[in-house]
C-alpha cells in the first residue's frame, strides 16, 4: 500500500477579513468624497501614496472575484455586454462589472461590485492591461492615463527602458493623479509605505526559507493567499501582523517537525509557473496533495519584491526608486515576467528550492507567459534534467479549465519524475 | 494587363522562393520585418531588402511544438516557418514590441535557429504623443540605424534616408491612387487581385513594385469599366496578416464588391508617408505617432475606430462593413464590441468573420456572409 498523503494547510484565515475590509475601504472611500483610481499593472502606487485618492489594484479583483466564487457570474455579464471570449478573462471580468453598474443586472454578490472610478491607470506591462482601460474609457468616458511598461528582451536595455518609464511617470502620471484627486503626491507617504512594506517582506522572505526546507514546512499554495496582505495592504501595519503570524506558525512547525505534507513530508517539490489559478486553487492542490507533491515555488509569487533590502525607502528620487525596483534592481520583474530574464529567473529558483519537476500553467486567454513556457522547459530539461509539463487552462474562466486535461498532465510529470529517479 | 498582373502575383505566390531567387540574383541582404509598424525605410537605406513577415502557405505543425494554439496566426506562423528553416534566406530579422504576442517571439527564434542579424524595437503606443515617448521611439530608430550600419558595414546617411523614404512615399501614393481608382470605379479589381498587389509591395523591392504600379494605372486608366452591381462593402481590421484569397472571393462571388478597407495588408501598410527632412530619422518617429487610421494596438484614446468607420462607410455609400477579426489578437478582440455598437447607432450593418492560419470551415463563413447579403439587401 502507498503513502497516504494529506496537506497539512497553515492558518491563512487571516487574509480574508484583511481583503474584504480593502474592499470596503474602497466603497466607504467614495462615499466619503474620495477619489478612486483604478490600476493595472504595478503602477498603483503612486495613486495609494496619493492623499485623497484610494487606489484599486485590478488583478487583486481577479483574485478577489475567483475566490469568491463570483467569477462566472461576472464573465457572464461581460459576454452578455459583447466581450468576446478570446479576451484576457481579468479584461472581461472588469468590463463585466462595469457593465452590471451601468446595466443595473442583478448580482449574488454585491460585494464584488466596485466603485466607478475617477481615474484609471494602465501600465502596459502587458499590453491587454491597456485595453481594457481603454474599453471602459470609450464606453464610461473615465480618464485613462497609459504609461508604456515594456517587459525587457535583454539585460542592456534595462536602463535606457528604466529611464523611459520614469519619464512617463513624472510627466504624465503624477500631473494627472494630482488633478484628478486634487492632491499632491506625497512623496513621505511613498516613504513610508516603503519603509514599512520592506519591513514585512523581510519577515515573508524568512517565511520563505521554510519553503526550502526538506521537508517543505508549508506549500506555495498557502502563500499564494497570503500574497494579498503583501498587496492589498501594503505598508499597513494589517499586513505586518498577518506575516508577524505567519512566521510564528512556522517557527513553531519547526520546533514541533510538522511538515506541510503529512505523515512525513512531500514526495515532489514542484515549480509553478505562470499565475495562480485563483478560481481554482483547491481543486488543483487536491490534484497534487493525495501523491505527495506541492508547488514550493513559482516565478509569479516570487515577484512581489523578493529583496527587501534592495528597497531604498529614503532614496533621494522616491518616485524613481519603485521604477528602479521594477528595472533595474537585481530582482526585476520587468524582466523576470519575459521569457529571456524568465529562463534566468525560473533557473534560480528551481536551485533555491530544490525542485523535482516544473508544471507550466498557460492561460488560454493571456499570454504574458505562455509564449515562452515551452522553450524554457526544453532548454531547463536540457539543462538540468528536471521535467516539466504545461497545463493548459484559465485564471478564473471554468469554462477553459478542463480537469481531466489537469489530472493527466499533473501525473504524466509525476511519473517522469519517479522515472528519473529509478 | 495580364503580364502585369503576373508580375505581380508572382512574389505572393511563392515568397519563399521569390526572394530568395531575387537575393540570390542580386547579392544583397534580406531583413524579415514583424509587422505592423516598423519603419522598413531605415533597412532599404542600408542597402538591404526589407520583407514583412508573412502568414505561410502550409498548416502548423512543427511550430505547436513552440507556440500554444490559443496564439495569433502571425506568431504561429513566424514561429513554424523559423523552425522548419523556411526563412533561413533571411540574412536578418527585426521584432517589436507591439502587442505582448509579437514581444515573445523572437525568444523562440533566437531559441531555434538565430539569423544573422536581430533587432528588437521596443516600439510604444501613442497615447500621449508625449515626449518621453517621442524621444524614446527616436532612439530606437537610431538604434536600428547603427546595428544596421555595423551589420551592413556602410554608413546610413541622412541622404540616404530621404531617398529611400522618397521611394517608399511614392509607393505608398501610387497604392492610394489605386484604391482610389477602387472608390470610384468598384470592382475595377478583384479582391484577390487588390490584396495581391498590396502584398507584393511588402515582399518585392519598392523601386520595382513603383514601376509596375504605374503600368497598371496607366491601363486602367485606358481600359473600358463596367460598372458593377454587386453591394458595396468596406473591409476592417485583418491585423498582421492577409485574409485567405478564397475568402475574398466568395464575398464577390456572393454579389459584394469591396470598395476600400483598411486591413493591415490594405490601406493600413500605405496610408501615411514620412515628411521628407533634414531630419529623416525624427520623420519616421512622427509618423508612429499618427493617429489614424485607428489602430487598436497603438492605443489612439481620442480617436474613435468605430466612429472612423462609420465616417468612412458613409462617404463611401458603402452598403455595410465586413469584419476580419485575426483570430487571438487582443488589440482587436477587445475594441470589437465598441465598434459593434457604433455601427450598430448608426445603422450601418455588420458581420464578424474571424481570419485564422487556415480556414477551419469555408462552409461556415459563407453562410454568416450570405445571411449578411441578405440583410444589406439582395439576394
Ligand atoms: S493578458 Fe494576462 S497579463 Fe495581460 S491583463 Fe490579461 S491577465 Fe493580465
Ligand atoms: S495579430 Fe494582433 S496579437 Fe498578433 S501580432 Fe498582430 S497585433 Fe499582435
Amino acid at each position: 500500500m502507498g503513502i497516504e498523503y494529506k496537506l497539512n494547510r497553515l492558518d491563512t484565515s487571516g487574509v480574508g477579513p484583511l481583503v474584504d475590509r480593502h474592499w470596503r475601504e474602497l466603497r466607504e472611500a467614495k462615499e466619503k468624497g474620495q477619489k478612486i483610481a483604478w490600476s493595472s499593472g504595478p503602477l498603483f502606487i503612486y495613486a495609494y501614496a496619493t492623499p485623497n485618492m484610494a487606489s484599486h489594484f485590478m488583478a487583486g479583483y481577479a483574485a478577489y472575484c475567483g475566490g469568491r466564487g463570483m467569477a462566472d457570474e461576472v464573465l457572464e455579464a461581460a459576454e452578455r455586454y459583447g466581450e468576446l471570449r478570446d479576451t484576457c478573462s481579468y479584461h472581461r471580468l472588469h468590463t463585466g462589472m462595469m457593465a452590471i453598474i451601468r446595466k443595473g443586472w442583478p448580482i449574488s454578490d454585491e460585494r464584488v461590485v466596485l466603485p466607478i472610478p475617477d481615474l484609471l491607470i494602465a501600465g502596459r506591462f502587458c499590453t491587454e492591461m491597456s485595453h481594457y482601460m481603454e474599453g471602459i474609457h470609450r464606453r464610461f468616458g473615465i480618464r485613462a492615463v497609459t504609461i508604456e511598461l515594456p517587459v525587457c528582451r535583454k539585460n542592456e536595455d534595462r536602463p535606457r527602458v528604466e529611464k523611459y518609464v520614469t519619464a512617463q511617470v513624472k510627466d504624465i502620471l503624477i500631473p494627472a493623479i494630482e488633478e484628478v484627486s486634487g492632491s499632491k503626491f506625497n512623496e513621505e507617504n511613498m516613504r513610508e509605505i516603503f519603509r514599512k512594506w520592506k519591513e514585512t517582506c523581510i519577515i515573508r522572505n524568512k517565511c520563505w526559507e521554510f519553503l526550502k526546507r526538506k521537508p517543505a514546512l508549508w506549500t506555495m499554495w498557502d502563500y499564494g493567499v497570503s500574497i494579498a496582505p503583501i498587496f492589498y495592504a501594503m505598508g499597513k501595519p494589517e499586513s505586518h501582523e498577518y506575516y508577524v503570524n505567519l512566521l510564528a506558525q512556522l517557527e513553531e512547525r519547526a520546533a514541533k517537525n510538522i511538515p506541510a505534507v503529512h505523515p512525513d513530508g512531500e514526495k515532489y517539490r514542484l515549480y509553478w509557473d505562470g499565475w495562480l489559478p485563483w478560481a481554482f486553487l483547491g481543486k488543483f492542490i487536491r490534484m497534487m496533495g493525495p501523491h505527495g507533491a506541492i508547488p514550493v515555488t513559482g516565478r509569479y509569487p516570487w515577484e512581489f519584491f523578493p529583496h527587501p533590502e534592495d528597497i531604498n525607502p529614503e532614496a533621494d528620487d522616491i518616485v524613481h526608486e519603485w521604477i528602479r525596483l521594477l528595472y533595474t534592481s537585481p530582482n526585476a520583474l520587468a524582466y523576470h515576467d519575459g521569457p529571456w530574464g524568465g529562463e534566468e529567473h525560473v533557473e534560480k529558483l528551481l536551485q533555491d528550492y530544490s525542485v523535482d519537476g516544473m508544471l507550466f500553467f498557460s492561460s488560454k486567454t493571456c499570454r504574458l507567459w505562455n509564449l515562452g513556457q515551452q522553450e524554457i522547459i526544453a532548454n531547463i530539461e536540457r539543462k538540468y534534467g528536471i521535467p516539466g509539463v504545461v497545463i493548459d487552462g484559465d485564471m478564473i474562466d471554468s469554462t477553459m479549465v478542463s480537469e481531466d486535461q489537469i489530472r493527466t498532465r499533473i501525473e504524466a510529470l509525476l511519473e517522469t519524475i519517479d522515472a528519473r529517479r529509478r | 494587363m495580364e503580364e502585369i498582373m503576373k508580375q505581380f502575383v508572382e512574389y505572393p505566390s511563392d515568397p519563399y522562393t521569390s526572394i530568395a531567387k531575387w537575393k540570390e540574383n542580386h547579392k544583397k541582404k534580406v531583413i524579415g520585418v514583424f509587422p505592423m509598424w516598423i519603419p522598413e525605410e531605415i533597412i532599404h537605406a542600408a542597402g538591404m531588402l526589407p520583407v514583412v513577415m508573412w502568414r505561410s502557405n502550409e498548416a502548423i505543425t512543427w511550430g505547436y511544438k513552440h507556440v500554444p494554439p490559443y496564439n495569433c496566426p502571425i506568431n504561429k506562423s513566424v514561429v513554424d516557418d523559423v523552425v522548419k528553416g523556411k526563412l533561413k534566406f533571411m540574412d536578418g530579422m527585426v521584432f517589436l514590441r507591439q502587442c505582448l504576442q509579437s514581444q515573445e517571439v523572437p525568444f523562440i527564434v533566437e531559441n531555434n535557429r538565430p539569423p544573422a542579424f536581430e533587432e528588437y524595437l521596443y516600439l510604444p503606443p501613442i497615447y500621449h504623443g508625449d515626449k518621453a515617448s517621442k524621444d524614446f521611439t527616436r532612439d530606437e530608430f537610431e538604434k536600428l540605424r547603427k546595428r544596421l550600419e555595423e551589420f551592413g558595414g556602410e554608413e546610413i546617411t541622412d541622404e540616404k534616408l530621404n531617398e529611400s523614404i522618397n521611394i517608399y512615399n511614392k509607393n505608398r501614393s501610387l497604392l492610394r491612387k489605386l484604391y482610389d481608382l477602387r472608390k470610384q470605379k468598384p470592382g475595377i479589381l478583384r479582391g484577390r487581385d487588390v490584396l495581391r498587389i498590396v502584398w507584393s509591395s511588402m515582399l518585392m523591392p519598392k523601386e520595382e513594385h513603383n514601376k509596375l504600379l504605374e503600368s497598371l494605372l496607366s491601363e486602367l486608366e485606358k481600359n473600358g469599366y463596367e460598372p458593377t452591381k454587386g453591394k458595396k462593402v468596406f473591409l476592417s481590421g485583418c491585423l498582421c496578416i492577409h485574409p485567405q484569397l478564397e475568402l475574398l472571393d466568395m464575398i464577390e462571388d456572393l454579389g459584394m464588391v469591396i470598395v476600400d478597407d483598411d486591413i493591415y495588408v490594405g490601406y493600413r501598410y500605405f496610408a501615411n508617408d514620412a515628411e521628407i527632412t533634414d531630419d529623416p530619422i525624427g520623420a519616421l518617429m512622427e509618423r508612429h505617432f499618427i493617429k489614424t487610421p485607428v489602430d487598436p494596438a497603438r492605443g489612439e484614446i481620442e480617436v474613435n475606430w468605430g466612429k472612423e468607420l462609420v465616417g468612412k462607410v458613409k462617404k463611401l455609400h458603402a452598403d455595410g462593413i465586413i469584419t476580419l477579426l485575426t483570430k487571438y489578437c487582443p488589440p482587436h478582440l477587445c475594441y470589437y464590441p465598441d465598434i459593434k455598437v457604433e455601427l450598430a447607432d448608426a445603422g450601418i450593418p455588420e458581420v464578424l468573420i474571424e481570419v485564422e492560419h487556415e480556414i477551419i470551415s469555408l462552409e461556415g463563413i459563407k453562410t454568416r456572409l450570405q445571411s449578411f447579403k441578405e440583410m444589406i439587401g439582395g439576394f
